[in-house]
């Protein structure tokens, strides 16, 4: 159960930590390193992380669990987030949320068996005047109508 | 010194004391969960919560410092409502299974529903979150994630007490729960005093679950027998059985704390004890009343020191035995057998496992106590084991179970020399297997005394209940068979004896139990 970064993410890592002037700062940027390379903070990667900022590792978890950002499973290749604020709501997002899990046979927190697909409830998006909004991956999907939704995923799917 | 007043009640308190610990002395309990006198302050139960007279909100009586003038009050509508409402939050998830929990009895959820709360609960019972139960935590804790309200006191102990920071809260909001990192769970020698501090049933000991319900126990303070620390201590017991210790707040000694390996010396009441006296002629052990037994070794006893001189007889004391037995052995072996062959031996040949908090490496608890008393230790027993090595012990009286300083073959082999050996001691061993006459003593919990820690502190243990089975207390032992021997004892009790001791032995010179107390004193050095 070795972990370890990419050379540039020790890299970048080693300049985290000289950065802060208490080590322990560095565990909010290490652990967004390592989602970054890794598209998760897998269990190995906790322990790993704890040891070079000199937290213990039920802190680091600690940390993980709190901040949702932070995912602590594999998800799939594709993170749908559907906001379920206010505007988006009243926009219609419960609709989508109950049309997207029909469709690909998962509810809110679950990921496709083949892999390909995650679907995440998530508070706002900040995106209000063009709700209801949908975030895949780092982009943003506005004005959404089931049809709209059933063509993107159909689209993701085909390019694999 | 401000001052204040709590209920309209005037008090006085040093510079930085908080409204709770003010109250406290008042007599004026104020609900909390969080708080813990020898822990920081973390402020997030909620239960505290107090009126004080100018200040906009409702303050927690934890972390509120009193100032003078202050105008506190608890017992308004408004601070009501407040704690019946923090109280309500904290149940919410609990999954109220008080039937099941070992907790039940001594449990802060149900102690303060009865006094603050009351309340019907307003939360469906299927929209409960539920979380794992009966998870092994390490260390022989055992965690119920779902009875948790979150205080904190158990990761500030692992923080700042051990350091060793096991413990975490895990995710967020409704979902938050207590939990260690898998592969890495609770690892420390003092991990005994989670399950004291938890103040539900989320942190329980493994030991001690499901063995009595706690509103059984009668508890009597006591003193940690494990090592020369001392640790302050609570015997809790029910009919004749001891169940668990605890540890008593002593600031000068363990604080608030104690360590698992004094937590299990519980056992050794309980465990292999010898409960009749008995001789063993030709290698078979035969049962024998006490009535009959003590005049026969009192015969033997003289018989040697008359036939052979008192050089033949040797006398060998435990610091597992308190101040007034000690000083009793040590009047039967000068004055009555007339003997100089006096050591005492620890129970382990060498120092033992120690670390910079409270576990010290000699494993007795009254070391310090036989020396000041004029009972020589190890380099003097190992004269008296020279001795009766060579075959020079005719008759060898051994207060206690094991002769530390040798293995289990070695002190078979040495006491195969000694043609008559008396053994007084509570528990099966080496030595009860080789002696001649063994007659059976009181353990720790049933019988009280003095103890002198590794710092010089003077501290009494109280008896819980009478000794188990045929024993008898040892202070009766040492009287019975004392006055076989012509010493003319009176003593009744160990404080009677205490009262000879104080007026003859100058570090304890002008002491009483009444200025022992309950957490001891410093003996004069």
């Amino acid at each position: 159960m070795s972990f370890s970064l990419s050379e540039e993410g020790l890299a970048e890592l080693d300049r985290l930590l000289s950065r802060y002037p208490d080590r322990a700062a560095a565990v909010l940027p290490a652990l967004h390193l390592v989602q970054s390379e890794h598209g998760h903070v897998p269990d190995e990667a906790i322990a790993w992380v704890a040891e070079r900022v000199g937290l213990s590792p039920a802190h680091v978890e600690g940390v993980a669990t709190f901040y949702t950002l932070f995912e602590r499973r594999p998800r799939g290749r594709h993170h749908l987030q559907i906001c379920r604020n206010l505007s988006c709501s009243l926009m219609g997002a419960e609709a989508l949320v109950a049309h997207v899990s029909a469709k690909l046979g998962i509810r809110p927190g679950e990921t496709t068996p083949d892999g390909m697909f995650t679907l995440s409830v998530v508070e706002c998006l900040g995106s209000c005047g063009t709700a209801p909004v949908m975030q895949v991956g780092d982009a943003y999907h506005e004005n959404l109508t089931v049809e709209a939704v059933d063509a993107l995923i159909d689209r993701l799917r085909a390019e694999g | 010194m401000p001052n204040l007043t709590i209920n309209g009640v005037a008090v006085s308190v040093p510079e930085g004391t908080t409204i709770l610990s003010a109250a406290k002395q008042v007599g004026i309990h104020i609900p909390h969960y969080c708080y813990h006198t020898h822990l920081s302050v973390a402020g997030n139960c909620r239960m505290c919560q107090v009126e004080v007279e100018k200040f906009p909100k409702l303050q927690t009586a934890c972390s509120t410092v009193a100032t003078e003038g202050m105008v506190v009050r608890t017992d308004t509508e408004a601070v009501r409502k407040a704690v019946r409402g923090a109280l309500e939050f904290l149940l919410i998830h609990h999954p109220i299974d008080c039937p099941i929990c070992d907790q039940a009895g001594e449990c802060g959820l149900q102690d303060y529903y009865m006094t603050v709360g009351l309340h019907k609960s307003r939360y469906p019972l299927g929209d409960k979150i539920h979380k794992k139960k009966v998870q092994d935590a390490g260390s022989g804790i055992v965690l119920d994630a779902e009875r948790c309200i979150l205080c904190s006191r158990c990761v500030r102990f692992l923080e700042e007490v051990t350091g060793t920071r096991e413990l975490q809260f895990f995710r967020r909001g409704d979902h938050s729960e207590i939990s260690f990192f898998p592969g890495r769970p609770i690892d420390n020698h003092y991990a005994g005093n989670l399950a004291d501090i938890c103040p539900v049933g989320a942190l329980t000991s493994r030991d001690f679950r499901f063995r009595c319900r706690v509103w059984f126990l009668k508890s009597a303070e006591s003193i940690c027998t494990g090592c020369a620390r001392g640790c302050n201590i609570e015997a809790h017991f029910h009919e004749g059985v001891l169940y668990r210790y605890k540890p008593r707040v002593n600031d000068a000694v363990n604080r608030a704390w104690m360590c698992d390996f004094g937590r299990m010396e519980y056992r050794k009441a309980n465990e292999a004890r010898l409960l009749a006296p008995f001789v063993r002629e030709n290698g078979v052990e035969k049962e024998m009343p006490w009535g009959a037994l003590m005049p026969q070794v009192a015969q033997r006893l003289s018989d040697a020191v008359r036939t052979h001189g008192a050089d033949t007889v040797a006398v060998i004391a435990s610091p597992q035995l308190s101040n007034e037995e000690l000083f009793l052995v040590r009047h039967f072996a000068s004055d009555l057998l007339g003997t100089m062959n006096l050591a005492f031996t620890r129970r382990a040949p060498e120092d033992g496992f120690s670390d910079d908090f409270l576990i010290h490496p000699d494993k007795n608890p009254n070391s310090a106590g036989a020396r000041l008393l004029g009972i020589p230790g190890e380099e003097a027993f190992h004269a008296v084991a020279g001795r009766i090595s060579r075959g020079e012990i005719r008759a060898l009286v051994i207060f206690g179970n094991v002769l530390g300083a040798f293995s289990e073959k070695g002190t078979l082999e040495l006491l195969s020399k000694a043609p008559f050996i008396v053994q007084v001691g509570t528990n099966e061993g080496v030595v009860s297997r080789a002696a001649h006459a063994v007659l059976p003593s009181a353990s720790f919990v049933e019988r009280g005394g003095t103890f002198v820690n590794c710092d010089g502190r003077l501290q009494r243990f109280r008896a819980g209940f009478a000794p188990r089975g045929k024993a008898r207390n040892t202070i009766e032992i040492l009287v019975d068979l004392g006055n076989r021997l012509g010493a003319g004892w009176s003593f009744s009790g160990e404080e009677s004896v205490f009262r000879a001791l104080s007026r003859s032995e100058a570090p304890f010179r002008g002491m009483t139990y009444g200025s022992i107390g309950s957490l001891g004193r410093e003996v004069k050095r």
